[in-house]
């Protein structure tokens, strides 16, 4: 009888059954060498995707040796800081194609700078915000400044319904009156205290400084500023224009991609005598900049003589930006529309 | 087989990550101009045309103006919006047109506005003369460099007082990427203060989940 018969006769042994169906004989079936193999290649190809994006690393991604072992601004001796300022100088060369002096002025015996600005005159141009971004290097995509000028509702001075985004119209605009807020360069500042590596710090003359080779980007100091004064840079910084050249190296030197800025009271101008570059472009002159310390300066007059405000003073920080008031400003004939504070 | 597609797909990089930030837009030169709002001029002299006349000139020989608020046939483009100071010889001397008047009928020179400004203006002329009102440029430390006070009509026109209004410049515009959607808080700007104010027919605007908010109370 040629009947077929799948079941085992009785008498032979059980063999196991390869449930691929393959063959048994060396252990590996084709069709498990198959699986395993793609599962492998896979594995590898996702490996080999995962670092695919070390071929877009810049050299300036890669920190030297040099670099790496860089020490504290404050530990560095005056030959560490050329060797590093040396190294600062290159780097600028090859990406902007610029030869640059970089100066480190230090604080000055005596000096203690205070910002004075004055709210009945301020019209909101944001004429300072620009001057800033020129002359601190800031990137332009995506934006980064220092100075944010608020819209504010007449009556009180309430930051919840400010707006910075107002149009490119006519300021003023006779509802509103006009409150630029940037670092204000604290004595009691939350921003330093909470920084792990001490990259930032106040110096003498009660500026806050950031070593932009000392940050590690962890931004704890841009959530503990009260003031929205620290700018981080997400992408590598694009500059438009040409770059200002008189830069320092704790101010205005172009910035690595990943650290924090923020505004310096342009140290590099203000420490050797200057006024910073938002006052001097100020076309009301609501902007006031001076050592507090001389009793002749126009800021020591201010705070000794006219009525001065200083933002969210709750907080603690003692700020050395102080907002003050006329008697009357020049708007006081201006309307004011029924609309303010119903 | 799909994990390893997707693999070779992220090793090919067909779609690589391009930043949406838009290239920077160029800032207007005006943006960054600290040359002071107005140019007076630095001597007593009239311009008509290309020709300069010494006020003087004129006023040697011709009589004063009237002292009424009627512009006279010449200088019909001053306006004068001065507030209540509607009167030309308020400020300017009677008899010496190159000069100002003084309160006791003195001359001011040409050169000092300050003093004029300040027989009406005390507070700012105090606040200017301590640096407080007004233009301080160039260097704070006077030991190291040269300092500018602009005086009054560098920024004022003497005529219409007030600071001039100006365009303001672009404001931030952080990723370039167009202006961000921004609710609309039951037609409030302000988020926070939504449910504190109900509307003319007496209910609140409604938001989703804010009924039961009030529903239950504190």
């Amino acid at each position: 009888m040629d009947v077929r018969d799948d079941r085992p006769s009785p008498g032979t042994p059980d063999l196991p059954r390869d449930p691929h169906g393959g063959e048994q004989s060396d252990g590996v079936s084709r069709r498990g060498f198959l699986t395993r193999g793609v599962a492998a290649l896979a594995g590898m190809t996702s490996v080999a995707a995962a670092l695919s994006p070390l071929r877009h690393l810049d050299r300036d991604d890669i920190p030297s040796i040099a670099e790496f072992f860089q020490k504290h601004y404050k530990e560095m001796t005056a030959e560490d800081k050329q060797e590093v300022f040396r190294r600062v100088q290159e780097a600028v060369k090859r990406h902007h194609g610029v030869d640059v002096e970089l100066a480190d002025p230090g604080p000055l015996a005596g000096v203690e700078f205070v910002y004075g600005l004055n709210l009945s005159r301020c019209i909101g141009c944001r004429k300072c915000v620009h001057a800033c971004v020129k002359e601190n290097n800031q990137s332009s995509a995506p934006e980064i400044e220092y100075i944010r000028v608020l819209e504010m509702e007449k009556g009180s001075i309430d930051v919840e319904t400010a707006n910075h985004h107002y149009p490119e119209k006519v300021v003023p605009d006779a509802d509103k009156y006009y409150m630029p807020v940037q670092c204000h360069q604290c004595d009691n500042p939350p921003c330093v205290k909470v920084c792990p590596v001490e990259a930032t710090w106040e110096e003498d003359d009660g500026i806050t400084v950031i070593d932009y080779d000392w940050c590690i980007g962890c931004r704890y100091c841009e959530a503990a500023c009260p003031y929205w004064a620290r700018r981080f840079n997400f992408t590598e910084p694009a500059v438009a224009g040409p770059l200002n050249t008189d830069m320092a190296y704790l101010s205005n030197r172009p910035r690595p991609k990943g650290v924090v800025e923020k505004c310096t009271f342009c140290l590099h101008r203000t420490r050797v005598g200057r006024m910073p570059a938002c006052l001097e472009v100020c076309p009301t002159g609501s902007r006031k900049f001076g050592n507090v310390l001389d009793p002749d300066s126009e800021v020591a007059y201010i705070l000794r003589h006219k009525r001065v405000y200083v933002l969210k003073q709750d907080v603690g920080t003692l700020p050395r930006f102080f907002y003050y008031f006329d008697e009357r400003g020049s708007r006081y004939h201006e309307p004011i529309s029924e609309e303010v504070g119903s | 087989m799909v994990l390893g597609a997707f693999a070779v797909l992220l090793l090919l990089d067909p779609l690589r990550f391009a930043s949406p930030v838009a290239a920077p837009d160029s800032v207007p030169d005006w943006a960054t101009d600290p040359t002071p709002v107005r140019r007076p001029s630095e001597s007593p002299e009239y311009r008509v045309g290309v020709f300069r006349y010494g006020c003087s000139d004129c006023h040697r020989i011709i009589p004063s103006a009237s002292e009424g608020r009627e512009l006279p046939i010449q200088h019909t483009e001053i306006r004068l919006e001065h507030g209540i100071n509607t009167r030309c010889l308020n400020c300017h001397h009677p008899t010496n047109r190159d000069a100002f008047v003084a309160d006791s009928g003195a001359e001011i020179p040409w050169n000092q506005p300050q003093l004029l400004c300040a027989k009406c203006h005390g507070p700012v002329y105090r606040d200017w003369q301590h640096g407080a009102h007004g233009r301080t440029n160039g260097y704070w430390d006077t030991s190291r460099g040269e300092q500018t006070r602009r005086r009054c009509i560098e920024c004022h026109d003497p005529h219409k007082p007030p600071f001039p209004s100006m365009v303001a410049a672009p404001g931030p515009d952080t990723l370039r990427m167009g202006r961000q959607q921004v609710g609309d808080h039951a037609g409030q700007d302000n988020p926070l203060r939504v449910l504190r104010h109900p509307r003319v027919d007496g209910a609140y605007p409604r938001i989703d989940g804010a009924e039961d908010v009030l529903k239950e109370g504190p």
